[in-house]
Parts: C-alpha cells; sequence; structure tokens
C-alpha cells in the first residue's frame, strides 16, 4: 500500500490538523483485533451479549481505540515516532458505528524537536468517546 | 482509609510479574486492525517490522491490584491508559512486565469523590532493556 510523504520537522505549522481519517470498527475488524489481543470478551465481540450485560453494543477495546488514534498520526507522519500517547476513554465507542479519528498539533518545541498532537476519536452524532495527547518526533 | 494511607501501605512496591513471547502475528493482527498500513509494522519481512507504539498495552498482569486492595470492582471504570514509549517491541522478544501502585489521589465534584487509582507496569525485554512504561486510571466512583 501506497504511503503519504513523509514529514520533516520543518514543514509541520502549529495548529495543523491532521487528515481526518473514517475509522474501521466493524465487528470483523474488532475480532482480528480481539484474536491478536487474546481479549475474547463477549462484550467487544458480539452485540447481543454486551446489550444483555447492559452496553448499547459491542465496544471497541480502550487500547483499540488508543492504537487508532496513533494510527492516525502515522496516516499524517508515516516516519513519526511516537514517544508517548495519554488517552481519555469518556464513553464507550461502539463496534459497526461509522468514527472519524482527528488531529490538531498544539506544540512544536524547536529546541527538542517535539511536536505534540491533540486526537480525538468522533462518533456520529459528534461527541468524543476518546480523547488523547501524544507527543512524536520525526 | 484516605488515598494517602492507601498509596503509603501499597505503593511502591512490584506486586506482580508477568512473561510473555512476543510473536509476529499478535503484532500484524493488532497493527492492521487499528488501521495501520506501514510495512514497519504490518509486514513480518519488513527489516524494521516491530509492534505499534501502544501494543505493550494490551499485557495485563496476573491480578489488577495488590492482594487485599480495599475497593470495590463492581463501582470501578476504566479512565484512560497512558504509555512512554522507550523502543520498540519486535517479534521474538521475551516481554517481562512489573506491575505497581504509582499513585492513588482523590478529586470530588458534584457527583462526589472519586478515587483515582494508577496501576503502572514496566515492560522490559530479555536483555534488560527498558521497552515501555504504561500507566492504566482506575477510578472508583463514591469513594469515602
Amino acid at each position: 500500500m501506497s504511503q503519504p510523504a513523509e514529514k520533516r520537522f520543518e514543514d509541520v505549522e502549529f495548529g495543523e490538523d491532521l487528515p481526518e481519517v473514517d475509522v474501521d470498527v466493524r465487528l470483523e475488524t474488532g475480532k482480528v483485533f480481539a484474536h491478536a489481543t487474546l481479549n475474547l470478551a463477549p462484550r467487544v465481540t458480539d452485540h447481543e451479549a454486551a446489550k444483555a450485560a447492559g452496553l448499547p453494543g459491542a465496544i471497541v477495546p480502550g487500547i483499540m481505540s488508543q492504537g487508532i488514534l496513533v494510527a492516525a498520526i502515522h496516516a499524517w507522519a508515516p516516519n513519526a515516532r511516537v514517544l508517548n500517547v495519554d488517552t481519555i476513554f469518556r464513553a464507550p465507542l461502539i463496534v459497526d458505528s461509522k468514527p472519524v479519528a482527528k488531529g490538531v498539533v498544539t506544540d512544536i518545541d524547536d529546541e527538542t524537536k517535539v511536536i505534540e498532537v491533540d486526537l480525538t476519536l468522533q462518533n456520529e452524532k459528534g461527541e468524543t468517546p476518546v480523547v488523547g495527547t501524544a507527543k512524536i518526533t520525526l | 482509609m484516605t488515598a494517602a494511607e492507601l498509596l503509603a501501605e501499597y505503593g511502591d512496591h512490584v506486586f506482580d510479574e508477568i512473561d510473555l513471547d512476543i510473536e509476529a502475528d499478535s503484532l500484524v493482527g493488532f497493527a492492521t486492525a487499528c488501521g495501520e498500513t506501514h510495512p514497519r509494522f504490518v509486514d513480518p519481512d519488513d527489516a524494521d517490522f516491530q509492534g505499534v507504539p501502544n501494543y505493550l498495552t494490551r499485557i495485563h498482569g496476573t491480578r489488577t491490584l495488590p492482594k487485599g486492595f480495599p475497593v470495590d470492582m463492581e463501582r470501578c471504570f476504566d479512565a484512560g491508559k497512558s504509555i512512554e514509549v522507550h523502543q520498540p517491541v519486535r517479534p521474538g522478544d521475551h516481554v517481562t512486565g512489573r506491575s505497581e501502585i504509582h499513585d492513588i489521589y482523590e478529586k470530588s465534584g458534584r457527583s462526589g469523590t472519586m478515587l483515582f487509582i494508577v496501576h503502572r507496569m514496566n515492560f522490559y525485554n530479555q536483555r534488560g532493556d527498558a521497552l515501555a512504561t504504561v500507566d492504566w486510571r482506575l477510578v472508583q466512583r463514591e469513594f469515602d
């Protein structure tokens, strides 16, 4: 698969928006993640079982949401080295919904060359069940 | 017990340790499900093949909290996770994760007092190199 061009530190602007990413959280994709992480809990792989447990539907694991936000960074800057990422889970992200990953550059340190990016996963209702911050270098 | 008392009793020591061998299939599955497409994350034949930066967040210890820790898990929720990456994890690595209680604090608001427990796991490879530090914030509602 072709990759976007590598990003240089000098090309990054404060306030720059990362390209929005339409995120794939279909049940099939969730099952791939579930097998990769050996987390086969019904609440992440089965809508009916999740509803029986009081959830609106099967939920995307928090660490998958975090991974999706990291992937959004790489979709913008494939050569980015992620130093840290911190995510807050405000509400469940539901499997088979159609979220969008967004990001914006919120700090650029010219001395250390560290770039800070604010990240969100937004659902169809405009809510942001997952937010995060990452520090990267290029 | 107050948050400070809990921290004094349960903090600052390793209460759990787990070992895991890292396999390429798991690294690829994690990465592709999250939408990564770069060969260094999804192609085991790539010369720089490695796990995505937050891969090690998938590893849990054998227990969430130290033995005897007084918490009502029914009133707890996962408030978030952070990872500081020290170096990439790669297939064939034998990873050790050590758990400790890094911090405990309270926050009060309109809905009452909540207890924040920061569970930290430090990860090392078979050479003893630090790979990552993962902090998991567990919150108990209606703490008193």
